[in-house]
């Protein structure tokens, strides 16, 4: 590379990097990041942030496609190597589940008797929001993704965002036709949760590792946690719908449980953003009724 | 062609690497996942700094460089003013060793893009664990930072050619 450097005087002359220029810059962006320690949600901040997502979607948007192509490309590839296993894998788990499909029918009889009860007040229901990745910030300490619907679809902040296995974030920017997801594995992410079956209250604190922890906020004494057992949002703070499913209990050590999550992250491609009318109180007579009816999932433990 | 057009040329060359920098961004911000997720998306912003501010500063501005910083806080949802803060302390550090570097071998300057990368890391981690109360897991950073040591010649040669062929020639 004899060809650089030799130049050295060439058009330095001109325009050479002012040091004080540097220096100064350097102490404005140590005052930002001081400032955006206190003031993390601060309008102006905040419509920067949703500017930068809106003037960049589209370019996002063009290339998400051919990125996702050469992806399935690449994936297909894979699969023809394990097509086999894969298929004989297939074949079980769908006799599993036409057990389950027939089990859910009878069921859903039931629950259209107690619905015909004249005093079942109905859970108010959820309306989803169907959008692409299109970004992902591929940053080791920063997990989020970038998805292609916003205020004009009426995807708001807080708003949970589901993919076919389950959760993976909640909405915390929203420009006009994009938003960020904050996944579960940012070390911003706090989400409520419990676990199926034994009462255990807690919020899932994201760590930058793929699988975050529960800390637990209220417990009954000597709960059994088994590797395994499911973790669902339990709703509380009021955002997010109860029983959504988050996971599943990998293990426990002295002061932490670990999740393994449903959500495979470097697969989500479609997600589900879900637009939750948490019941307000006041709004009907009987508020304990209301809250009764949206706890669909039973837990034994406390009942 | 006709004075103005030479002057909107000049400038385009004068701001083609803060371009590229923001390209980089926009290649961070993509949804790439290669191989399922497993190999980290290289920093390239990092590469396109470093590079310009060792060989033609005057086309790497310290407005530039921030710039650049900025556009990637914004954009990957973390602290406003993390990454502008690495990239400009980059450049300072790399401009006050550029009459070193200057003329060198190859291989001396990527040894020294894997320091300058090695420091950015530490601030980067040091930083984030400062803001977020916990002592943060490397192993992610870490990878990502020998993915970005690993493309630098590549890029390197290629940005060097960019440089020669395209902004210098008239």
């Amino acid at each position: 590379m004899e060809f650089l450097g030799q130049d050295r005087r060439e058009g330095l002359g001109r325009r050479a990097n002012s040091r004080f220029v540097l220096i100064l810059l350097i102490l404005v962006s140590v005052l930002l990041l001081l400032s955006s320690l206190y003031s993390a949600q601060a309008s102006v901040f905040k419509k920067a942030r949703e500017g930068v997502i809106d003037a960049t979607a589209p370019v996002l948007e063009l290339f998400s496609g051919p990125v996702a192509y050469f992806n399935g490309v690449a994936g297909n590839i894979s699969d023809y190597f394990n097509v086999l296993e894969q298929n004989k894998a297939l074949r079980d788990e769908n006799a599993e589940l036409r057990q389950w499909m027939n089990e859910a029918l009878e069921l859903r009889k039931v629950v259209a008797a107690y619905e015909g009860l004249q005093t079942y007040h109905a859970p108010p229901e959820a309306q989803p929001i169907d959008a692409y990745v299109i970004g992902e910030a591929n940053d080791a300490f920063a997990r989020s993704m970038i998805v292609n619907a916003g205020r004009t679809q009426n995807v708001e902040p807080g708003y949970a965002v589901v993919d076919d296995k389950g959760l993976i974030g909640r909405i915390v920017d929203t420009g006009g036709s994009a938003s960020r997801v904050l996944l579960l594995t940012d070390i911003q992410s706090r989400i409520p949760v419990f676990v199926e079956g034994t009462g255990l209250e807690g919020i899932l604190v994201g760590n930058t590792r793929g699988k975050p922890a529960i800390s637990i906020t209220e417990s009954a004494d000597d709960v059994e946690i088994a590797q395994g057992q499911r973790v669902l949002t339990s709703g509380a703070g009021g955002v997010m719908p109860r029983g959504l499913p988050v996971g599943v209990i990998d293990g426990q050590t002295r002061d932490e449980i670990v999740v393994d999550l449903y959500a495979n992250y470097a697969r989500t491609r479609l997600v589900r953003i879900i637009n939750y009318e948490f019941p307000a109180i006041g709004e009907t007579l009987s508020e304990e009724e209301e809250e009764a009816g949206d706890e669909p999932i039973a837990e034994p433990a406390e009942g | 062609m006709g004075y103005r057009a030479e002057n909107l040329l000049s400038v385009l060359k004068t701001a083609a690497p803060m371009l590229l920098g923001f390209l980089g961004v926009i290649f961070l911000a993509l949804p790439l996942r290669l191989f399922e997720g497993v190999a980290p998306t290289p920093i390239i912003p990092l590469v396109v700094v470093f590079f310009w501010s060792i060989y033609a500063p005057a086309y790497m501005p310290s407005v530039s460089v921030f710039l650049i910083g900025l556009l990637q806080d914004l954009l990957t949802g973390g602290p406003l003013g993390l990454w502008a803060v690495v990239y400009l302390v980059t450049q300072f550090v790399v401009m006050s060793q550029r009459s070193y570097f200057l003329g060198r071998e190859q291989k001396v300057v990527w040894l020294g893009f894997t320091l300058a990368a090695a420091s950015a890391s530490l601030m980067l981690w040091l930083v984030m664990s400062l803001m977020s109360g916990v002592l943060l897991p490397v192993g992610g950073l870490l990878a990502q930072m020998a993915a970005t040591i690993l493309i630098y010649p590549l890029f390197g040669v290629a940005f060097g050619e960019l440089h020669r062929r395209v902004l210098v020639e008239a």
